[in-house]
């Protein structure tokens, strides 16, 4: 199989409408699928007593319509603590999504188009990497960074997120077929340096797949919880998912102290799913066909 | 277009790359440009930026208005705060800055039961090098004594927990219950209740470790004989007679179904203080802030809620326990230790700082300038519908608290008394063998940790 | 703007038989590999850096904190594979690993019939309601684990969620999902829920690359709709469904972030060694024993590795009888 022949569209001639079973099915996983969410979007709409105890049930909306009041207090709770929130986890998710795109597009083609000692075995080592368990990870990146100055920066988050063998394996999946060798051969005869070769022929074959990998580094980076969590300390740095989390253990602990933290969980994990639900939206072009890149080897 | 934004695409990543590749230059070669990137920023504004600061990792939920409290008054030193994350969170990050070597705050709130695994460690300073004596008589005998190990003392109290325990004025009244004083009694009121078709009296939650602690201390259990003199040295006591017929008691309430068995501090919970499942809820001074503060979701439609002391086992030696309760402690990474522990002794000291925490019900003071204050103990306090609540229950309930001596390795015994606990609830244990269990698990993890077991 | 199916397929067009190309082409491709070498370095090197930086360098300190151990009483020594020892005898660990092995024999198999069927229908079908449905099951793949669990932990709520509406319909007491009897089946539904979406647009572009003439044939054939799926479509997608149950199986043997976010309303069923990856941060971050902690991840990292060999061996006989 190739890449080519996995996402070609193809006519689909004269499929029968007896698929009545075939949408039953469709729509009862969609309701699966999308309950949490509704559960989520109603119960922003809730006050922290109707949240415990609404009039409407669990699934449905009670006597009073708060969402704008609750948007109005996560906005405004601890002078906006949310919004900045949203924005490091915004510039973590592009900044490291970017670069690992980069990172891995570039060694992706290496392994792809070049043959040099040591390859297959470097190749070998990265597949491997990824049953690497992350809290083996944690203590000796923390000890790294706070040695190099790095601990509750915006670097400490970044520069880890920087690393994804999965993208470098996908690059060089649908680097190896996408981009023939003989065109990178006219273009070498013709003149063009290495480089130059790569950005005026390979980048333009390898399109799809970079897409690919950028909302699969940027959604890795904007849900990272982990990492965030161990090596940041200043709360104005932590990302949405931390700080949430944060919320939920405040709101747990025994420290509730005047406000009411759950509606404000509610409503700010409503928030912060928005953005990259938009996202997947409005580029499902790009990613669909290539998801399915890991699968040709 | 396409290829506009590839093209811009690129050259952001390499523009990145450089980035990357200048800042990592910078650290690696050591050279202390970055002053920026210190241990700690501060969450907070330094009110006097040429004076010299201490890191203070802190999770009260007032913490930023005391801080401004505190810079604002003090020229010759400022706070820079930061929210490290709550209880667990925080020592999981003060653990792996220990580990380490760099990356600790100066000052750092700490549980009490966390404080001797930490000064085992060598993580915490010895605070009577640098005065802590001069506070001493600032706090009842048992608040300092939980802060205290041997000659030493490891952290300045701030908030405490003496329990009590919370009713439901309503259902009470409803079901002609007449308040327990003896653990006897709250028994028998839990069978009238049931019998009644009324809710449960209580909860046994599998998650509050300490609580179960603070109800077998109450009936004479002197779980660890542990001091810094002799760190190697542990005294191991939790299956005594005490113990047993508190875990027997519970198991009791558990089987005849008298008491719920939910995980407590969540939404479920509260949901169901709310509304009226539970009849009680044994539980210390700081939870009349915890039911208010989740947006009043526990004070419920028709709740009335009260106070009232501890039921005990005997009512002519009645014995005062603590569940929960924060210090500030100074790490052994303080740039200047002696600066550190003025911090950790003014801050939440003043009287403005501590009435913000009283009013906000944000921490129950340990500070004897609150606690004997007339206006503390003449507060009606509004969660329990103008009752006096500190004066009648709370500040009686700390003066007569006689402190607690920790293990060196809280976090792991709260996990194994868990697994007890659970095996108590689930009924596949008896509360006497669950806890001769426990002491032999515990006795075997000592000495695997290298400790004399006496 | 761009059509995708046009973009895709331009590489493709130049690329007809890569196949035979690039055996054709090897001796060629042999020489350019010895002048050019070096250029292949250079496109890996800053992912190399990174990779080395932060990813063998701290694996290769956490090794060797793995070979000392320190008790909370005692000084640090060395004690070789000791730790290892303690390991593979430690019933904590074990029973940690018995659990997420379960997991995955049972999860797996379910994830997979869930995403399988999906894409299968989704395949047969080009309605409007179809293309809807493939973006709102694949959603929950956009929401951080982290939420997802609190969402479900809301929602498993037998005080005030959905069950306690649906139960007290009938006058019953909801079932409480979090505790030690239903915690299984609890965590399994948030995760088919987060990741379900995802394996099916993979299964999904998948049965897009088949050529559909196969299916006239297999038609003329007589088989009908639901026998050309399982016998046809099913046979030709092996590859990527066994990518699939890869990332699968190292997912979930390395099972975190949900029993972490669920653990303080799962009514003492998460244990501090539920599994082994909580069980090593639990050691290292709230037990203080660094070294043992090191020890559990790598012990992880080894049984992670023989179950991924195990099952690749499995597979790999059985696609070879497959096709024979």
């Amino acid at each position: 199989m190739t890449a080519a022949t996995i996402t070609r569209a193809r006519p689909r001639t004269g499929r029968p409408k007896r698929n009545i079973t075939a949408h039953i099915f469709l729509v009862a996983l969609v309701l699966y699928f999308l309950m949490p969410l509704w559960w989520l979007f109603v119960a922003s709409t809730k006050d922290a007593q109707g949240l415990f105890s609404g009039a409407g049930g669990a699934l449905w909306f009670d006597k009073n319509f708060n969402l704008v009041q609750n948007i109005q207090e996560l906005f405004t709770y601890k002078g906006g603590l949310y919004l900045r929130w949203l924005g490091n986890s915004a510039l973590y998710a592009v900044v490291g999504g970017v670069g690992a795109t980069v990172l891995a597009v570039l060694a992706g083609y290496g392994f792809a188009k070049f043959r040099f000692k040591g390859r297959d075995f470097s190749f070998a080592i990265l597949l491997g990497s990824v049953m690497v368990p992350l809290t083996a990870l944690v203590i000796p990146t923390f000890m790294l960074m706070s040695q190099m100055h790095l601990t509750n920066t915006i670097w400490a988050v970044i520069l880890p997120s920087l690393l994804s063998p999965f993208g470098v394996y996908l690059m060089r999946v649908y680097a190896a077929d996408a981009v023939p060798d003989e065109l990178l051969d006219a273009a070498r005869v013709d003149g063009s340096g290495e480089f130059r070769t790569f950005f005026r022929v390979a980048v333009p074959l390898m399109r799809p797949a970079i897409v690919t990998v950028l909302l699969l580094s940027v959604v890795g980076t904007w849900n990272n919880y982990f990492l965030p969590l161990a090596v940041l300390s200043d709360q104005n740095l932590y990302p949405i998912t931390v700080g949430l989390g944060g919320w939920q253990a405040l709101a747990a602990s025994n420290n509730g102290g005047g406000a009411s933290l759950y509606t404000l969980i509610v409503v700010g994990s409503l928030i912060s799913i928005i953005p990259l639900i938009i996202a997947f939206l409005s580029l499902q072009k790009y990613w669909q066909g290539g998801l399915s890149l890991g699968a040709l080897k | 277009m396409n290829k506009k934004t590839l093209v811009a695409a690129v050259s952001t990543g390499a523009l990145l790359l450089g980035l990357t590749a200048c800042s990592a230059d910078g650290s690696t070669s050591g050279a202390g440009s970055t002053a920026a990137a210190d241990a700690t920023s501060c969450s907070n504004t330094i009110v006097y930026p040429d004076a010299p600061k201490v890191s203070v990792w802190a999770w009260y939920p007032n913490i930023n208005t005391v801080v401004d409290l505190f810079n604002k008054a003090h020229k010759d030193v400022q706070v820079c705060w930061s929210n490290a994350g709550q209880g667990g969170d925080e020592y999981a990050k003060f653990s792996t800055a220990i580990a380490a070597g760099t990356g600790a705050p100066d000052v750092i709130m700490l549980e009490d039961e966390v404080l001797p695994g930490f000064e085992l460690q060598k993580a915490l300073v010895d605070l009577t090098k640098y005065g802590s004596d001069d506070v001493k008589a600032n706090f009842s005998s048992g608040a300092w004594k939980d802060v205290s190990s041997g000659s030493s003392v490891y952290a300045i109290p701030v908030d405490g927990g003496p329990m009590a325990m919370i009713y439901r004025k309503d259902i009470f009244t409803k079901y002609g219950i007449t308040i327990p004083t003896t653990w006897a009694e709250y028994e028998a009121a839990a069978v009238k209740l049931k019998a009644a078709g009324g809710p449960f009296m209580g909860d046994f939650g599998s998650n509050v470790p300490a609580w179960f602690t603070a109800l077998m201390t109450q009936n004479g259990q002197t779980a660890w004989k542990y001091d810094n003199s002799s760190p190697q040295s542990i005294g191991i006591a939790l299956n005594d007679a005490g113990s047993k017929e508190v875990a027997t008691y519970w198991q009791g309430l558990i089987s005849q179904g008298l008491v719920d068995t939910k995980d407590q501090f969540n939404t479920d919970y509260v949901g169901g203080m709310a509304s009226g499942k539970y009849a009680t809820y044994i539980s210390a001074a700081w939870a009349p802030g915890y039911l208010s503060g989740n947006g009043g979701a526990a004070t419920g439609p028709g709740a009335e809620w009260a106070v009232a002391p501890l039921p005990q086992w005997d009512t002519s030696k009645p014995v005062s326990v603590n569940w929960g309760g924060s210090t500030l402690a100074v790490t052994t990474q303080a740039k200047d230790p002696a600066l550190a522990t003025t911090v950790a002794k003014e801050l939440y000291a003043s009287d403005a700082e501590l009435k913000d925490g009283v009013d906000t019900q944000t921490i129950f003071p340990l500070s004897k300038s609150v606690l004997d204050a007339e206006w503390f103990a003449s507060t009606p306090v509004a969660f329990f519908n103008g009752q006096k609540a500190n004066g009648e229950v709370y500040i009686p309930a700390e003066n007569a608290y006689k402190g607690y001596t920790y293990s060196p390795f809280t976090t792991y015994y709260y996990s194994e008394l868990t697994k007890a606990m659970v095996t108590i609830i689930k009924q596949t244990s008896t509360g006497e063998k669950a806890l001769d269990d426990l002491q032999s698990t515990m006795s075997t993890y000592a000495k695997a940790q290298g400790f004399t077991v006496q | 703007m761009t059509n995708p199916a046009t973009t895709l397929s331009s590489p493709g067009a130049a690329a007809t038989t890569p196949q035979a190309a690039s055996t054709s082409k090897k001796p060629q491709s042999r020489r350019r590999s010895v002048s050019r070498g070096w250029i292949g370095w250079l496109f890996i090197a800053p992912f190399g850096i990174v990779f080395v930086v932060f990813l063998v360098s701290p694996l290769a300190y956490a090794f060797y904190l793995s070979l000392f151990s320190k008790g909370l009483a005692t000084g640090t020594i060395f004690s070789g594979v000791g730790n290892y020892v303690k390991a593979f005898t430690d019933p904590e660990f074990l029973s940690g690993v018995w659990f997420v092995l379960r997991f995955a024999v049972v999860l797996i198999p379910v994830q997979m019939a869930v995403s399988l069927a999906a894409a299968l229908v989704l395949d047969s079908l080009t309605t409007r309601l179809a293309n809807f449905s493939r973006l709102m099951i694949f959603v929950p793949y956009a929401i951080p684990a982290v939420i997802g669990s609190i969402m479900w932990g809301f929602l498993y709520s037998p005080s005030f969620g959905p069950l306690n509406n649906l139960f007290s319909l009938i006058n019953q007491q909801a079932p409480e999902i979090l505790n030690s009897d239903n915690i299984f089946g609890g965590l399994m539904n948030v995760v088919v829920w987060q990741w379900a979406g995802y394996y099916m647009i993979i299964i999904y572009a998948a049965l897009r690359g088949i050529d559909p003439s196969i299916y006239e044939a297999a038609r003329i054939d007589g088989a009908n709709p639901r026998q050309i799926a399982l016998r046809v479509k099913v046979p030709m997608i092996t590859s990527a469904l066994v990518l699939i149950l890869v990332f699968a199986l190292i997912g979930t043997l390395q099972f975190f972030t949900e029993p972490q976010v669920l653990k303080p309303i799962a009514n003492g069923a998460i244990t501090a060694s539920f599994t082994p990856n909580i069980y090593a941060y639990n050691l290292a971050f709230q037990f203080s024993q660094f070294n043992y902690a090191s020890t559990i991840s790598f012990s992880l990292g080894i049984v992670v590795f023989i179950a991924v060999y195990i099952f690749l061996f499995s597979t790999r006989k059985r696609r070879g009888g497959f096709s024979s």
